[in-house]
């Protein structure tokens, strides 16, 4: 470890910069409310410490004072960049503690909604990487066509980036409305003309900035926990979606897209692919959706929750996400454990890949785990 | 969890853990095994969880009972190969809150959970090198996580202000 810091070094005038500190993020575009500082000799990464805690928040201790209903809106929180993603994980908890039979055509809504968070939350992932990367017409492509889905979200749940609990225990809030159909098919069109332009970029900035880097073992990456694509770029096809199917995804035909390098360039390949998959998806959900309209859920403002316990597991869009849950039988549960994906992928992933890098490196590594502080910090 | 193959795998992992720990470990409606272990047996049960194929550290948990003094641990582990997933629940004493850690067995996905326990409800893991503060600053106070902390009192004393109009209402 240094002797000075960074900043003390630079005060002296040094131009030695063995066991020099420096921070990368907080205060950073695109880093999120996180940090990680590295300790570097001339260019070379010898020490990466992450510094998360920027976005505590204490949710799980908040929802053992709170009613799920209250908690589907809290649960929005979780990542500000799935937010219906994470509305599903805990209103799958709620409902299997409660023995919720949800309507088909509810989780058709549901599956087809959390796809499109998965492809928004891919298209700012790609907007961010590019920012990174120095390459700006890739991140105002990516944010131009986001727009496109959050104009679906707010007609839908009435929120481009919060839905408000739009997933909700025993369904969904409210129908679609009318009109829906049509705007989810004019949307998949649009959707399938960007990962086409996609395809156009891949060949020159983001292959030459990240092939070969940032390349994690398989083994390396089941000891860290990476889970969902940061270890499919491994080489392990795991996807809780295929794995251990949840609402209708058992029905569905997809792939489950898998690459062998492990390095940034394969994670990037991989989202890219995962986005295709989603508007397969998504078509299939559409097809099956039955034709009878949904009651509104009414909130059971005096419902308390059966005692006892679940483990859900969910494939969101940066890996596994779970909720243990545990009830007294009160209205309130008694425990919420949330496990999200990015606790692993920023702290023991993020450090072990960064260590021996070079500092013009850390961009590429960084975004290329497609990091979120939020359900991180939680 | 509905194929064949996985399900056979589970029926010879419950026969296993139920011959050699004499526990007996149940099935949920959902296809998932939980298992209660004491304490002593918590070590052992892990290992061989981990040797019968459970290589993914989902997440490690804590459940305070304040009024039976005891803190609950909940191990989730889940398998690549058998797609089974198991969850193991033990018991320690809540005054104590020491217990050996499985960064030995799943690594540093492991590691970082007890990190997160360890600040959070001040359990202890024996044989973890890293238990460093992750998300609260110069926090000196009680683990926030445990059910006898008073949050409310404690965001009321530090933010609001009894004198002021607006957040009165805090403090009826």
């Amino acid at each position: 470890m240094s002797e000075a810091t960074g900043t003390e070094m630079m005060a002296k005038g040094s131009r030695v910069t063995d066991g020099f500190d420096l921070y990368f993020g907080p205060v950073h575009p695109g880093s999120g409310n996180f940090g990680v500082k590295l300790t570097v000799e001339g260019e070379r990464i010898v020490a990466a410490r992450s510094d998360p805690g920027y976005l505590h928040r204490g949710f799980e201790k908040l929802m053992e004072y709170r009613t799920p209903i209250q908690n589907a809106v809290l649960s929005d929180r979780l990542c500000i960049l799935e937010s219906l993603n994470w509305n599903l994980v805990h209103a799958e908890a709620v409902d299997r503690l409660c023995g919720t039979e949800v309507p088909e055509r509810a989780q058709c809504i549901r599956v087809i909604m959390a796809e499109f968070s998965r492809i928004q939350s891919h298209i700012i992932w790609y907007g961010v990487l590019s920012k990174g990367l120095g390459f700006d017409t890739g991140f105002k492509v990516a944010f131009g066509y986001r727009d496109y889905v959050l104009d679906l979200f707010e007609f839908v749940t009435g929120g481009r980036v919060y839905p408000a609990g739009y997933i909700c225990p025993g369904g969904v809030r409210r129908d679609f409305p009318e009109g829906t159909r049509r705007r989810i098919e004019d949307l998949l069109v649009t959707m399938e003309k960007m990962t086409r332009g996609f395809e156009a970029y891949d060949s020159n900035t983001i292959a030459a900035r990240c092939r070969g880097i940032g390349v994690l073992a398989l083994d390396d990456a089941l000891r860290l926990g990476a889970t969902g694509p940061v270890l499919r770029a491994c080489g392990l096809a795991a996807d809780v979606r295929r794995d251990a199917p949840y609402e209708i995804y058992g029905e569905l035909d997809f792939e489950v897209p898998v690459r062998e390098e492990g390095d940034a360039f394969a994670r990037s390949i991989i989202r890219k692919r995962e986005i295709e998959e989603s508007i397969k998806i998504i078509r299939q959900a559409l097809a099956r959706l039955p034709a009878e309209t949904l009651p509104p859920v009414k909130p059971k403002v005096a419902g308390k929750i059966p005692e006892g316990e679940v483990y859900v597991r969910n494939e969101i869009a940066r890996g596994e996400a779970a909720v243990y849950m545990r009830s007294t039988g009160e209205a309130e549960p008694y425990r919420c454990k949330i496990r999200g994906p990015d606790l692993l992928h920023m702290i023991p992933v993020l450090e072990h890949l960064l260590v021996g890098a070079e500092v013009a490196d850390v961009p590429a590594i960084y975004w290329s785990l497609n990091i979120c502080p939020a359900d991180m910090d939680r | 969890m509905a194929d064949v193959e996985s399900e056979q795998r589970r029926a010879e992992l419950l026969e296993a853990t139920g011959l050699q720990f004499g526990l007996e470990p149940r099935v949920a409606s959902d296809g998932s095994v939980w298992v209660s272990v004491g304490e002593q047996k918590l070590g052992d049960l892990l290992a061989f969880l981990k040797h019968e194929g459970l290589g993914h550290c989902s997440a490690i948990s804590v459940t305070d009972w304040p009024e039976d003094g005891a803190f609950e641990l909940t191990y989730h582990l889940w398998s690549y190969e058998d797609r089974i997933v198991v969850t193991v629940k033990s018991r320690i004493d809540r005054g104590e809150a020491t217990v050996d850690s499985a960064i030995s067995l799943w690594g540093p996905s492991a590691g970082i959970h007890e990190r997160e326990l360890h600040e959070l409800f001040g359990v202890t893991f024996k044989g973890n090198p890293d238990l460093a503060p992750l998300f609260l600053e110069s926090w000196d106070g009680p683990p926030p996580f445990r059910k006898d902390f008073d949050w409310r009192a404690y965001v009321r004393d530090a933010f609001y202000e009894e004198g002021d109009r607006r957040e009165r209402s805090y403090w009826d």
